[in-house]
């Protein structure tokens, strides 16, 4: 099958229209025949990573590239930085402001469970932005049978 | 155990179309908090909340629930409705608690 590469915009505090990266992407996976499982999975994993550049960050964009083999998924943000990476991948620590609170979220699982999802996952931030990557494998077992 | 058996009960009321209560039901999460909806709940499961956002719908449907029923008599506004009925995900709610809820839902055959 071709090969997928698009990218998305995603705005400051758009919570309107956070998960749209990850409805799309759910919809090509789908078409492309693999499993409900698998669709899961990359689907938690740009769902929260969308959350999170929604209510931390000032904005940013979304590349989701799919070939044979891999799903590779990178965020970028415009800052302002995650201060200490440890810390957020800490499951329940939470920077998240009241606006994202009272939204459902800010439950400091978002990092956790992308990093528990994905088969690999890079993360570099300074105050000039944050870069999440994050890869997930497709073998024979990915495709329904 | 089906959408259309939990309206059987009194307590619980349609928000949406009746299209789509034919759904099956596989099992319930509740929880007010997205990423753990995210995290733990199962496909074709029927989640209760309080959480009474658009979001809810987003995760819902991500997840291939079967629907989303609102506890405590939360107001629910018509844009989750009109989302809901685009999705073909019912929404119910209910004046019970959320706890409550969940040991009626035991009675009718969860």
């Amino acid at each position: 099958m071709e090969n997928y590469c698009k990218e998305f915009k995603i705005q400051k505090n758009d919570i309107g229209n956070a998960g749209t990266v990850a409805s799309l992407t759910k919809r090509e996976l789908k078409r492309r025949g693999l499993t409900r499982d698998f669709v899961k999975t990359v689907t938690i994993g740009i769902y929260e990573a969308e959350i999170n550049v929604v209510i931390h960050s000032y904005g940013g964009t979304c590349e989701v590239c799919i070939d044979d083999k891999y799903v590779n998924v990178t965020f970028k943000d415009n800052g302002p930085g995650i201060e200490c990476i440890d810390s957020a991948l800490t499951p329940g620590f939470s920077t998240a402001s009241h606006y994202a609170i009272e939204n459902g979220f800010g439950a400091g699982m978002g990092l956790p469970n992308i990093k528990s999802v994905s088969d690999e996952m890079e993360l570099t931030s300074s105050k000039e932005g944050t870069t999440l990557h994050m890869k997930f494998n497709i073998s024979g077992d990915s495709y329904e049978s | 155990m089906r959408v259309s058996d939990i309206l059987t009960d009194s307590n619980f009321e349609l928000l949406s179309n009746k299209s789509e209560t034919k759904l099956e039901i596989k099992s319930f999460f509740a929880s007010d908090l997205l990423s753990h909806v995210m995290g733990n709940a199962g496909e074709g499961s029927a989640l209760i909340t309080v959480l009474n956002n658009i979001n809810v719908l987003g995760v819902a449907s991500l997840l291939d629930m079967s629907c989303v029923i609102f506890s405590h008599g939360v107001k629910v506004n018509d844009e989750i409705i009109k989302k809901s009925n685009e999705l073909g995900i019912p929404l119910i709610r209910t004046k019970l608690t959320t706890v409550s809820t969940i040991l009626i839902l035991d009675k009718i055959g969860l």
